[in-house]
């Protein structure tokens, strides 16, 4: 269960003050999929970044089962992702001077974790990639690249998946692959799923969705029909 | 644990490429400390354990005095058998040897020994082809020299020489004496003789310059008790008391100081890796920022990364160390095989395990410090960066830790230096100097390239380019340029500086300095002497009347010893003045204080004293000195204090009498001539004069300062090898810079490309842009370098400076060169590569 109480993010930029996000609750059950969507500059991103301590909100609280996060130093929050949170970025962020084994491995030797091995070939057969274990990121593809991303993500069996555009920087039928091998890993282990997109259709295959408008939440509809109306709502805003 | 293990192993395995620098900047400067430490370690056992051999006795006594009897009485009293073992009596001076064979025209000053058969009570001659020496060879008129001396006047074993009024034949010929060469400057050849017979040839007589020693040999248990009961009894005379373990205490000491100060040399080249190490890490951590950024959002914490990353930096630092154990081992051999034969004889020259164990606690030591603040920026980079770009500047707070490890940085730094320099003071100064020298140049650097970036409107596209280039993001410039001006700044100073020096030995530059020096010239001689100068140079030599006196009182205060004021400057005091008389004075001389007498000669002693002697147990003008002139007494009055230009003088005296009271008194001449150029010519010359006047000393000039000359070249050689340490160290620092900084390169190149510059103009472009770097540099390095030229000149060795443009402008060629080309060999991929995969990649 994630709790949002009275959250904002404001940001200097220049003199000015910039708010990016307006005060906002929320909470999302355990085993939910969420799509947040919305225009550049909405605050989807820095929404999901909240949500994973990797930065910290001006005012409210924020509760993972039940855990204030937000008053969590940068080491318990550390741990709390290596426990319960995985990532998946836009532009993938695999590391450079890895292999795509070694990449997946790093998220359970941070843990410890004794078969970290064994599952890492597990993962990377779960994304279909077994014959590029060990490839390093800059000889593998972007599709490529985004399910070793997944892989790792999946990991450590986090109770949370975020993805941020996951399939932003990918091809229609790439994209598709990522996108659905997210869906399915995330049915078949049961977590929690938030997904930042601008893509309709991928937003409408949540089971809830929120529209973001200028830092404020303007739809919050379950469904998938109802998904289809907050986007058409957040670009209505818009004009 | 195992997870920081595999990060290090996975890490190091793409990363060490990049690390390499770092890694050759600690191998340098250890291998630099620990080669400097363990030679001068070698020499010192080397010499140390031989300071009885060196002493040829357990205990030395010299003076420059004939031993008078009460004196030898005192010696007798407290160093007699049994405490005393053996004894055995010298008399060392500097005479002419020529050869009695009439076609050979040869003629040379040597030292002479004369020597009893005790001696040596340590140590051994080394003959010639292995023969032992045997004191019989001496009996009979019988000499044994250096083998230098027969190659110099082309003589054999079996030869007649004359020395003084006595003719002698070569018995043997020495490879080495006991005592060894003893490393100092010579005057000419050893050559060794009965002690009795030294007496017998007419040089020890009045006006001699002899060296009187006495060696004694006892018991171990007694060498310090005597050596003190001997300095109690000889205070108040001028006879100097030495152990062979003052000697061995003597030179473990000036070792200790010297091997301190060398690895200071070390430590800037250190210091200037530690630089170039924290410029390497940061542009490293933010390369890597991504990387730790993506490990904290996957739960590793900052401590762990940091963990990670400082371990990366120690392992590179101990395996950097470990290959400067392996370069200091290597530089030994090489200076083993090299220049074994111009160091003491039985050294080693292997790796000094102490030394070994500094330079490695040093090296890994100068890692941390550097690295340590770089490294903490680890803990600043927040894992948001993967989300936006750019995130929102943090407000800068006080950062404790921050400060703190800078504090404490600063501090290991600072013991890390006292400790090397053997005393905080020194380290210091150390460290205070190399501030502000590093300082100076950095505030240099951000000058110039404000005032190159003024430029930037005028220059064509390709300057244009260039400069933008060195004011990218994340430039290295400043540095770049500091570090590079500092090692061109220490080049150029050293040659600056010998070419100055070297200019000062030059004979023809005065015009005034004599080619030789005629000594010891009798009054009967003079006018001989002065006919056969003529002859040789159609000149009429000055002949300079000398008269040899000591002190005996000042402003009526008896010189006495036993007054602590007098001990202190017992040098001076004791020591036996050579004075001249004369009505004027000479062109290099000026007066300061009081009035130099008129022409007319005066019955009433008066001196004019030289600067140096005001002061000297309160001596002043209108003072009076009271001196022994052979036994007879006479007081003068000071009447004036002159300067003396002693660059610029034939000879110069600390005293110089009014005409009227010396005239009578036992003098010997001497003339200053101006000597043929032809080698063969002054051979013939010193030879025709000693077969006349054997008791004539010919000093040649041109030997001395040939002499000096090798010297001096001998430092700044050395001192140029420490200084081309250091630029090696500033090249390997410009090449680590900039290979750290290839990727915005290879970004800028493939833009340009994409844009449709061709591989020329990009290439232009680079080059434009070494070459301002090495331009900026090498004119930071060269303006300093002629500052600290001048003021060395000027307030160390004290003669005149000139500029040295040559040597200037030569050295901001080279380093426009050494950059350009430094910088091309390590970006040379830049111009190669395909531009689209970088952009896509970007």
């Amino acid at each position: 269960m994630i709790e949002l109480y009275n959250v904002s993010k404001v940001v200097p930029s220049g003199a000015e003050m910039l708010t990016i996000l307006y005060s906002l609750d929320l909470s999302i059950p355990d085993g939910e999929f969420i799509s947040i969507v919305g225009p550049s500059g909405s605050g989807k991103s820095t929404l999901l970044g909240l949500l994973a301590g990797l930065d910290a909100p001006t005012t409210g609280r924020i509760l993972i089962d039940g855990q204030a996060i937000t008053s969590m130093n940068e080491d318990q929050l550390a741990d709390l992702r290596s426990r319960k949170i995985g990532f998946v970025f836009q532009s993938f962020h695999l590391m450079p001077s890895l292999t795509a084994l070694e990449n997946i491995l790093v998220p359970m030797e941070i843990r410890g974790l004794k078969d970290a091995d064994e599952r890492a070939r597990q993962l990377l057969e779960d994304v279909d990639l077994v014959d590029r274990a060990h490839h390093y990121p800059s000889q593998l593809s972007g599709g490529e690249q985004q399910r070793v991303a997944i892989a790792r993500a999946f990991a450590n069996d986090p109770a949370i998946l975020l993805a941020d555009e996951p399939t932003g920087n990918l091809d229609a039928r790439n994209g598709h692959h990522v996108f659905e091998l997210m869906v399915n890993l995330n049915r078949r282990r049961k977590t929690t799923l938030v997904l930042v997109t601008h893509d309709h259709e991928l937003a409408a295959m949540a089971d809830r969705s929120i529209a973001l408008r200028g830092g404020r939440v303007v739809s919050d509809t379950r469904g998938a029909r109802a998904e289809g109306e907050a986007s058409d709502l957040a670009e209505a805003s818009q004009i | 644990m195992r997870f920081i293990f595999r990060m290090v192993r996975r890490e190091l395995r793409s990363s060490w490429g990049r690390l390499i620098f770092f890694f050759l900047s600690i191998m340098l400067g250890v291998g630099a400390i620990v080669a400097g430490r363990s030679m001068l370690q070698n020499a010192n056992l080397a010499i140390a354990s031989e300071a009885r051999n060196l002493l040829t006795a357990d205990i030395m006594l010299d003076t420059n005095r004939p031993w008078e009897d009460a004196t030898l009485e005192k010696i007798d009293q407290v160093a007699a058998p049994p405490i005393v073992t053996a004894k055995a009596e010298t008399v060392d001076l500097a005479t002419m040897l020529r050869p009695a064979d009439p076609e050979n025209e040869g003629a040379l000053m040597v030292e002479l020994k004369g020597i009893e058969p005790a001696f040596p009570l340590y140590g051994d001659f080394f003959l010639k082809g292995g023969a032992r020496f045997d004191y019989s060879l001496l009996e009979n008129n019988g000499a044994v020299v250096s083998l230098g001396l027969l190659d110099r006047l082309d003589l054999k074993v079996g030869d007649r020489v004359n020395i003084g009024a006595g003719s002698f034949e070569i018995r043997g010929a020495f490879e080495q004496e006991p005592g060894g060469s003893g490393g100092g400057f010579r005057l000419g050849p050893r050559v060794f003789i009965e002690l009795e017979t030294l007496r017998k040839i007419g040089l020890t007589g009045f006006g001699s310059r002899a060296r009187h020693r006495l060696a004694l040999k006892t018991q171990e248990a007694s060498v310090a008790p005597l050596t003190r009961s001997l300095r109690a009894a000889l205070n108040t005379r001028l006879v100097n008391v030495r152990s062979y373990k003052d000697s061995e205490q003597n030179m473990s000491e000036q070792f200790q100081r010297t091997e301190d100060y060398s690895s200071l040399v070390g430590l800037v080249i250190l210091v200037l890796g530690g630089i170039g190490i924290s410029n390497v890490t940061r542009v490293f951590i933010d390369q890597k920022k991504k990387s730790i950024a993506v490990l904290k959002c996957i739960g590793a914490t900052g401590n762990r990364i940091l963990a990670a990353y400082l371990a990366q930096i120690v392992i590179m630092a101990v395996v950097g160390s470990l290959a400067g154990l392996l370069f200091a081992m290597a530089v030994l051999q090489l200076i083993e095989s090299n220049f074994s034969s111009q160091l003491p004889q039985y050294m080693t020259y292997s790796l000094r395990p102490a030394a070994g164990a500094q330079g490695f606690a040093v090296g890994l030591g100068i890692s941390l410090i550097f690295s340590a603040l770089p490294l903490l920026r680890i803990r600043r980079i927040k894992p948001n960066v993967l989300l936006r770009e750019e995130v929102s500047p943090e407000r800068r707070r006080f950062d404790l830790l921050r400060w703190g490890v800078a504090f404490v940085a600063l501090l290991a730094l600072l013991m890390l230096v006292a400790w090397q320099a053997g005393s905080i003071k020194v380290g210091l100064f150390f460290l205070g100097g190399l501030a502000l020298t590093a300082g100076l140049l950095y505030v240099a650097a951000v000058v110039l390239i404000w005032i190159v970036r003024r430029a930037r409107r005028v220059g064509s596209f390709t300057l244009r380019q260039a400069i933008n280039s060195l004011h990218r993001p994340g430039n290295q410039t400043r540095v770049i340029v500091m570090v590079v001006g500092l090692g061109v700044f220490l080049v150029i100073s050293i040659q600056s500086i010998q070419s100055n020096l070297l200019r000062e030995f030059d004979l023809g530059r005065y015009g005034n300095l004599p080619g030789m020096f005629l000594i010891d010239i009798q009054p009967d001689q003079q006018e001989g002497v002065i006919e056969m100068v003529r002859a040789l140079t159609g000149e009429r030599p000055a002949i300079v009347p000398t008269v040899r006196m000591r002190m005996q009182a000042i402003n009526g205060r008896e010189i006495n010893f036993e007054d602590e004021e007098m001990r202190r400057d017992r040098g001076r005091l004791g020591r036996e003045y050579v004075v001249t008389y004369r009505p004027h004075l000479e062109s290099n001389e000026t007066i300061l204080e009081g009035n130099f007498w008129d022409a007319a000669p005066s019955a009433e002693p008066e001196v004019s004293i030289e600067e140096g002697m005001k002061g000297l147990a309160g001596l002043a003008l209108g003072g009076t000195i009271t001196f022994d002139v052979q036994g007879r007494r006479i007081t003068a009055t000071v009447t004036s204090i002159r300067r003396v230009d002693w660059r610029n003088s034939r000879t110069g005296f600390m005293v110089l009498f009014r005409p009227g009271s010396l005239e009578n008194a036992p003098q010997t001449m001497i003339a200053p001539i101006n000597a043929p150029a032809d080698e063969l010519e002054r051979a013939r010359f010193q030879r025709r004069l000693s077969d006349r006047y054997p008791n004539v000393t010919v000093i040649d000039v041109v030997d001395i300062v040939q002499a000096i000359k090798r010297i001096v070249e001998n430092i700044s050689l050395a001192i140029s090898f420490v200084g081309a340490f250091v630029l090696l160290t500033g090249i390997m620092i410009l090449a680590g810079s900039l290979a750290m900084t290839k990727f915005q390169r290879i970004y800028e190149t493939a833009l340009l490309k994409t844009l449709g510059a061709k591989r020329k103009i990009v290439l232009a472009i680079l080059l434009a842009e070494y070459g301002l770097l090495g331009l900026v540099a090498g004119i930071i390095g060269s303006g300093a370098a002629t500052g600290l030229s001048y003021a060395t000149s000027r307030y160390v060795f004290d003669i005149p400076w000139s500029f040295t443009p040559a040597v200037n402008l030569s050295g901001v060629a080279a380093t426009i060169l050494l950059v350009i080309v430094v910088g091309a060999v390590s970006t040379a991929d830049v111009i190669t590569r395909k531009p689209l995969a970088t952009v896509r990649a970007q």
